[in-house]
């Protein structure tokens, strides 16, 4: 298993590699970058410009700054981001913790309602909740994610019952422990709703059609003909065998823990990632970018890995080698 | 029995002599909300192939008279009689007494029916008997009530020619009009200005505010000459602007190409009246009319789908049919390439090749650019389905065959180990436009895609992100509604083609 875990590190390494090649080039070649907007600036001389151009390293050729970059990643450096003059480690260490909150309580719910939901949908084939939830599935796969945060929006704005942006109140400081989880989780539930909902239905499509799969194969008639309960025959047998393909799904889902929110985090005012490095993008903050490309790619490699060993674990016909 | 051997013989019958074509139309039709969905996007093709047709006015008109307006009602009676129907004219008028800002419908008069002091009747109408216009000078009187009491506070005469439906018409009607209120912003603004007068300390002392209105005089020009009237009215007439189809207006391109001036519907604005709007879906910051911008944008949100996905799947035959054909190293390359396009998360790497580009390019070139970069991210995927079905399509006797009779590889691939990809590419292009579609309407959210004051479904959407925006004039959410309608329809339609091409349905 170790060795597996280890051989599948090491073929990632090159894809990584050429993953932040090919985001430093597309970096690259944007016309213009950071700069521009000092050069457009009359108040900003040419000595100070040159300066910050030897500061950034922006004057060196590209293939200089790709490997400065690679270097410090090596030693644990993610670079300096030029908008806000910090590290850019610390900056996206600020935002990972709201984003993970956001993207991890959806995750969940829209897995445990979709895996939920899907199992329902799959038992009760055609009957009337089925055909309600298949035709609210292809809905809510339709809609796209920021339009259903501004409907959601003007829902909070409407009846007042949530705050319409933000992650804390106001008076967040001087609330109690307790008083600010709840705080917190009264401004998550819209964005985590808009965010769920959207995937929610992708994943009860495919667990439903997944379960009714397995639900034909002999050994589930075999199971209910030996006289085995019904629960049984489907949380035992038939789910286990159903499961597998949606693990391969968690993987991905695992990939979009971070960037994925964007468009809520965009539309609800939610200080992420997402809305990080859509901003980084538009100034041309070229490391940040970069540093959110590389861990999007990790995520995705990680995943991906995750999600291969959690099929091993769960699936014994599949052996890890 | 003889039902039964009816329906076999009937079987047997289309088995026989209907063509593939029309087993998949057939079986295509058993499916209901496929074939809706295939209604609703037909129709929404003609709108958007016929914008100019169907849009009542210019998308890049702006009436700055008209920002946010709300849907423009139209009446179906006048006078509480039931008539043609028609619209008035509208005004976004700041409330002197609530200082809120809302729309209200104009009463312009068109025929006055006096009763003057000496008591003879006589009647002006609006282009009869060299009668030009109307003008009325107007008495507004601003009250305060404190402790109960109402006090003047303010005399201010005015000339207007029109009066505002619901809020000073009965200056008109009755010779007197009267708006009270209590809100909290008149009794700031009025115990701002007279405070110290009436010794106030608090605002709170503003029981309530009040402005009165009263009719002094009427001028009427008659003859290029001005009448001055002191008459009391007994009767009036207002303008009504007629609501019709097919009627001329702005000029418009038919098919981009025909200059043409005639519009589905419109409002008759026969006086050149700027404040007559026919908003059916309400107005944009701009004052620029939803629908007509809805309707054009449908045209880039329609086509950038279908054209999308025509690039990624050229591009996805070319590469996957190659990889898949001939394998070895060109193989190894191309779909190694393909994984790593696919590992970058889409929307970044969308952002991110639309960040690499000039932000302020004309429109035209946004949208090839747009269709470019959405079929760059689009055809890793189906190329790597594409080469998996070409790998096992290569291991087929047909294939060998053609192989046998010596048939160059590119004509084996193209005539004999692609066209077998169809059915696959069928549904998975239907199943794909709509992802298309949340692209573009996604960047254009996000102010990447398609600028002002060009028009886009999600462009739309971002004017609605304020939240104040948004609970002024909800109806700048209605594009993400078409956004909606559009990509549930190409999802029903690819789910019904799906299970018509399946040969088990064709039976």
């Amino acid at each position: 298993m170790l060795k597996y875990i280890g051989r599948r590190l090491i073929i990632s390494l090159p894809e990584l590699l050429i993953i932040s090649l090919m985001i430093f080039l597309i970096m690259y070649a944007a016309p213009g970058d950071f700069l521009d907007q000092y050069r457009l600036d009359p108040s900003v001389s040419p000595q100070r410009l040159k300066a910050m151009e030897e500061e950034f390293g922006l004057n060196k050729p590209a293939i200089v700054q790709y490997l400065t970059w690679l270097k410090n990643v090596l030693k644990g450096n993610l670079g300096y981001s030029f908008y806000y003059r910090r590290p850019v480690s610390t900056l996206i260490w600020e935002r990972v913790a709201a984003t993970l909150i956001l993207s991890l309580i959806s995750l969940a719910s829209s897995w445990i309602l979709g895996i939920a939901l899907g199992v329902f949908t799959a038992l009760k084939k055609y009957s009337i909740g089925d055909k309600i939830m298949t035709f609210l599935a292809f809905g809510f796969v339709a809609i796209p994610e920021f339009f259903l945060g501004l409907v959601l929006l003007y829902f909070a704005a409407k009846t007042g019952w949530f705050p319409i942006s933000g992650m804390k109140s106001v008076y967040y400081s001087s609330l109690s422990t307790w008083e600010r989880f709840k705080d917190i989780l009264w401004h998550l539930i819209l964005p985590a709703t808009a965010l769920s909902l959207g995937s929610f239905a992708g994943l009860m499509r495919y667990m439903r059609g997944s379960l009714l799969d397995v639900l034909n194969e002999d050994y589930v008639v075999f199971a209910r003909a030996k006289g085995m309960p019904e629960r049984v025959v489907i949380f035992k047998h038939a789910m286990r065998n159903a499961i597998n393909p949606m693990i391969t799904f968690l993987g991905f889902s695992i990939s979009g823990l971070l960037g994925g929110a964007l468009f809520v985090e965009n539309v609800f005012g939610w200080p992420g990632m997402g809305r990080l490095v859509y901003q980084a993008l538009i100034q041309q903050d070229m490391y940040i970018v970069m540093a959110s490309g590389l861990i999007s790619a990790v995520l995705l490699v990680a995943g991906n890995l995750v999600a291969d060993i959690l099929l091993a674990l769960v699936d014994p016909r599949v052996r890890l080698s | 029995m003889t039902e039964t051997n009816n329906n076999n013989q009937k079987i047997e019958f289309e088995e026989k002599y209907l063509t593939r074509g029309q087993l998949i139309w057939r079986a295509f039709l058993r499916h209901r909300p496929g074939v809706i969905a295939l209604c609703i996007l037909i129709a929404m093709y003609i709108l958007a192939i016929f914008a100019d047709f169907f849009s009542p006015y210019n998308p890049i008109e702006q009436s700055l008279k008209h920002t946010y307006s709300p849907p423009t009602r139209i009446h179906r009676t006048y006078k509480s009689v039931k008539t043609k129907p028609y619209v008035l004219p509208m005004i976004s008028y700041v409330d002197k007494v609530t200082y809120e800002r809302t729309y209200k419908e104009m009463l312009f008069p068109s025929k006055l029916v006096l009763e003057k002091p000496d008591g003879s009747i006589v009647t002006y109408e609006l282009g009869k008997d060299g009668v030009e216009s109307f003008k009325f000078s107007v008495n507004s009187i601003e009250s305060i009530k404190i402790d109960g009491q109402w006090y003047d506070v303010k005399k201010s005469p005015r000339t207007t020619d029109y009066f505002l439906f619901g809020y000073n018409d009965e200056t008109l009607s009755k010779g007197l009009s009267r708006v009270e209120t209590t809100s909290a912003v008149a009794q700031e603004m009025y115990f701002k200005s007279y405070s110290s007068k009436f010794g106030l300390t608090s605002e709170y002392q503003i029981e309530a505010v009040a402005v009165t209105e009263s009719l002094d005089t009427i001028v009427v020009k008659k003859d290029g000459k001005f009448e001055m009237l002191k008459a009391k009215v007994i009767d009036y007439d207002y303008k009504t602007y007629p609501v019709k189809w097919f009627i001329r207006s702005w000029n418009g391109k038919l098919l981009w190409l025909f200059p043409m001036n005639i519009h589905l519907f419109g409002v008759e604005n026969y006086d050149n009246n700027q404040y007559v709007k026919l908003f059916i879906l309400g107005s944009d910051l701009y004052g620029r009319d939803v629908w007509s911008r809805i309707v054009f944008a449908s045209r880039i949100s329609l086509s950038i789908g279908i054209i999308g996905m025509i690039i990624t799947f050229a591009f996805a035959l070319l590469f996957g049919g190659i990889s898949g054909y001939y394998g070895g190293l060109i193989d190894e390359g191309l779909m190694r390439f393909a994984e790593i396009i696919m590992s970058i998360p889409g929307f970044y790497l969308m952002i991110m090749l639309r960040a690499m580009l000039p932000l302020d390019l004309p429109s035209t070139q946004i949208y090839i650019l747009l269709v470019f970069i959405l079929s760059f991210i689009g055809w890793a995927g189906t190329s790597r389905v594409i080469r998996g079905m070409v790998l096992s399509i290569r291991q087929r006797e047909f294939v060998e065959a053609a192989v046998a009779i010596g048939l160059p590889n590119s004509k084996v691939l193209a005539r004999h180990v692609l066209p077998n990809t169809a059915t696959y590419l069928i549904v998975n292009a239907t199943l794909r436009i709509p992802g298309y579609i949340l692209g573009e309407a996604g960047l254009s959210f996000l102010g990447l895609g398609i600028r002002e004051p060009y028009a886009s479904w999600g462009l739309m959407l971002a004017q609605a992100q304020d939240v104040y925006i948004m609970t002024k004039a909800p109806w700048l959410l209605i594009p993400g509604i078409f956004i909606f309608i559009t990509v549930i329809s190409f999802n029903f339609v690819g789910d019904a083609l799906r299970d018509a091409l399946d040969p088990r349905s064709l039976g």
